[in-house]
């Protein structure tokens, strides 16, 4: 008897639970709903001030939609959104490099969205514009870029004699053998590079009349090997040799240059420009940028423009809502504040001439193809770099046979 | 010898069932009751195993996922992977990875737990203490300690390194396929050696004291006694721990993945778990992972023979 009410009991207590979490989630779906919305930990560590304002705007608009805001890395994040559009529960918004846009338009991974919703959309930056578009329809609003500049000590290059910053590459080498004079601590690095640091590499690549690769015809060839990337590469290897104490196979957020930096390990280092935000309290005051010299005088040394787009997910059911968070994020006051923590905001007119601005009149770009992002994940050019700087390889040896993997990667269906 | 005594375990195993089979309302009773535990295990189990297997005959890549929609065909997958170099290569390299850590685990282990059997009360609290601690800590948490330890810049095994005057210079811990598996290989075995220690220790409490006293009168040296005594008492447990051993480190991820750290993962350093995660995973060709991870299962499941085969030789003693 006792047991049977017991059971009768335990009955009803799941039976009432079921009732109300499903009467929560219908009231939950009927009333007010959330958008989650994706961003790279660069928001969080650098403006995190402008996604407070964004979600801000974006709630008086929408009362009683809250914003989930959640940070995700680079390495990580494409894994996470492919689980998700396989099972749901992906985000309403997602921050993707330009560089990894095409593939994910290609198979249809995002909705389209009406471009002149958006504040200067007729004024987007070109390259970052074209990365969002496919199909003549518009996937991806830019939302920053960033070029690469320089960040030193300029207390250390006053304690060294240096008067003058560089005009040129070698004249950039022959400051840093001033500073390694002058500090002797063990690991010092008077400009900090992380060996495989594609993004610098690749730089002097283009400055000496290099490429990474090239369609012809529609096939995709290997540019590596050519005489002027292999002047570039032996540059680089030089240039990293005299001037780098980084470990010669780490990438550049193992660690990050600017904790390096902010440990005073390194009298420069070489970045996108809101580095200056993280070089440690003590050196703010002394901390300044300059534009990298090229090989040429007078002459930038070519920077990866890397930039952002934001997207919509197939999977969202929340497309009017995202679309609209989106346009709060990169509104005019938003692309200002950006630009004010030293990106380079997403329009032509909003332009000015800080030096992240200045380091972007000479830049380059990976090769726009639909399996650049396998290149890139299937890390190519760092293990390329790793066996140059190594010496495991000879730099046409380890040239060559990354421009052939290039090629094959490059030409699958 | 072994053979034929299995044999004979099956053979009685075969005739006690003939004689049993009844299907009497009784006999059923059984069946019911595992009833649920199938129930479970075709739910958990089976379903995932089906859309595997499925996944392995389609194309399935990011257009496909998107529209939950894959297109079959046929074995191409398979022949892809068994026509890649770099398959072969990876695997060749996780059976030496493998060998290499099993043998280090069984080893250390097994000095270990003779070493726990012969010290003081003290220490061997101690000592057990250690290992319990080792195997309590997460993965993800002793692989970034490892990650600390070896830190080009400020890793405290370069420090003692160059405070002992070995090597003045920051050494990479990284900079070859040979030091990063190395690396990795004494943080598994780290991280094993807890489990197999303190089993093989409990196996050692079988040995008869008298049977070892026996020996020693009769003049047996110790290496003779732990030969012909210590080893054929412990050998089930020995078995079971080696293939057990075989499974974990033929499929390791975690470690190599997290300490080698994505961006060094190259075709060059593969171990086949990571060959699998980037073929499927980071190129977005999910058939083709599907098509690996049946090959692995294929292999895991050939060397589990042993283990399965000796468990239920196990379950039969009386």
């Amino acid at each position: 008897m006792k047991r049977r009410s017991i059971v009768a009991l335990s009955l009803v207590l799941v039976l009432a639970a079921a009732v109300t979490a499903a009467t929560m989630a219908s009231t939950k779906k009927a009333t007010a709903s959330s958008i989650t919305v994706w961003l790279q930990v660069d928001a969080q560590s650098g403006w995190p001030d402008l996604v407070a304002a964004a979600n801000k705007q974006f709630q008086s608009d929408h009362p009683g939609v809250t914003v989930n805001v959640q940070y995700q890395t680079w390495g990580t994040h494409l894994q996470k959104f492919d689980t998700t559009l396989a099972g749901g529960g992906g985000p309403d918004v997602i921050e993707m490099g330009n560089t990894e846009m095409t593939k994910y338009m290609a198979a249809g991974a995002f909705s389209a969205l009406n471009k002149s919703s958006f504040d200067n959309s007729s004024n987007w930056l070109k390259g970052l514009a074209a990365s969002g578009a496919y199909g003549g329809k518009t996937y991806g609003v830019p939302y920053y870029a960033g070029s690469r500049v320089v960040t030193y000590r300029s207390d250390l290059y006053k304690a060294a004699g240096i008067k003058k910053l560089p005009a040129t590459t070698a004249e950039y080498a022959a400051d840093a053998q001033k500073l390694l004079a002058k500090n002797k601590a063990k690991g010092f690095s008077p400009v900090y590079i992380a060996g495989t640091d594609w993004y610098v590499a690749m730089g002097f690549v283009f400055d000496y009349g290099g490429g990474i690769a090239q369609q012809i015809s529609g096939k995709w060839k290997g540019l590596l090997s050519s005489p002027k990337s292999i002047a570039g590469l032996t540059a680089y290897k030089n240039f990293y040799l005299a001037t780098s104490r980084a470990s010669k196979t780490t990438d550049e957020t193992h660690p990050n240059p600017y904790d390096v930096y902010a440990q005073g390990q390194a009298a420069s280092i070489v970045g996108p420009s809101w580095f200056s935000c993280c070089v440690g309290k003590q050196y703010t005051a002394d901390t300044a940028q300059f534009v990298m010299p090229g090989h040429v005088k007078g002459q930038a040394m070519p920077g990866f423009l890397g930039g952002s787009d934001l997207a919509v997910p197939v999977t969202s059911s929340n497309v009017a809502l995202a679309s609209d968070w989106i346009k709060d994020f990169t509104s005019t006051s938003g692309e200002r504040g950006l630009q004010a923590k030293g990106n380079i905001p997403n329009a032509t007119n909003l332009l000015g001439s800080s030096v992240n601005e200045r380091a972007a009149s000479r830049s380059w770009f990976v090769p726009t193809a639909k399996h650049w992002v396998d290149v890139e994940n299937g890390n190519i050019l760092r293990n390329m770099l790793a066996q140059i700087l190594t010496g495991k390889l000879s730099i046409k040896q380890a040239a060559a046979s990354a421009g052939d993997n290039i090629a094959s990667v490059l030409n699958q269906s | 010898m072994h053979e034929s005594s299995s044999n004979a375990a099956a053979g009685t195993l075969l005739g006690t069932s003939r004689r049993r089979r009844r299907f009497t309302a009784q006999g059923a009773v059984p069946y019911g009751l595992i009833l649920p535990v199938l129930v479970v295990i075709g739910v958990i189990l089976g379903y995932p195993l089906y859309w595997l297997v499925k996944l392995s005959t389609q194309r399935y890549g990011l257009f496909e996922l998107i529209r939950h929609q894959g297109v079959s065909i046929g074995l191409h997958n398979y022949s892809s992977v068994l026509h890649d170099g770099v398959f072969w290569r990876t695997l060749l390299r996780t059976v030496v990875f493998t060998a290499a850590n099993v043998t280090l685990t069984m080893v250390l282990g097994m000095l270990l737990a003779l070493l726990l059997v012969r010290v003081s009360t003290v220490v061997r609290v101690l000592l057990t203490s250690g290992l319990v601690l080792v195997w309590s800590m997460p993965v993800v948490v002793a692989v970034q300690v490892w990650y600390w330890m070896t830190n080009f810049e400020n890793g405290v095994v370069n420090y003692v390194l160059s405070q002992l005057g070995i090597s003045d210079l920051q050494h990479d811990w990284y900079a070859t396929t040979f030091s990063q598996l190395a690396i990795v290989t004494l943080l598994i075995v780290w991280g094993a050696l807890p489990f197999v220690v303190i089993t093989l220790y409990a196996g050692l409490a079988q040995v008869p004291p008298d049977l070892v006293e026996a020996a020693e009168v009769d003049g047996a040296r110790s290496w003779r006694i732990f030969l012909d005594i210590t080893l054929p008492i412990l050998r089930p447990i020995l078995l079971i721990l080696t293939s057990l051993s075989i499974i974990w480190d033929f499929g390791v991820f975690t470690q190599p993945y997290l300490l080698i750290g994505q961006s060094k993962i190259t075709s060059g350093n593969y171990l086949m778990s990571i060959y699998l995660f980037e073929e499927g995973y980071f190129k977005s060709d999910f058939g083709r992972g599907a098509a690996i991870s049946i090959l692995m299962l294929l292999m895991v499941a050939v060397l589990s023979i042993v283990y399965v085969r000796k468990m239920v030789r196990i379950g039969d003693e009386p």
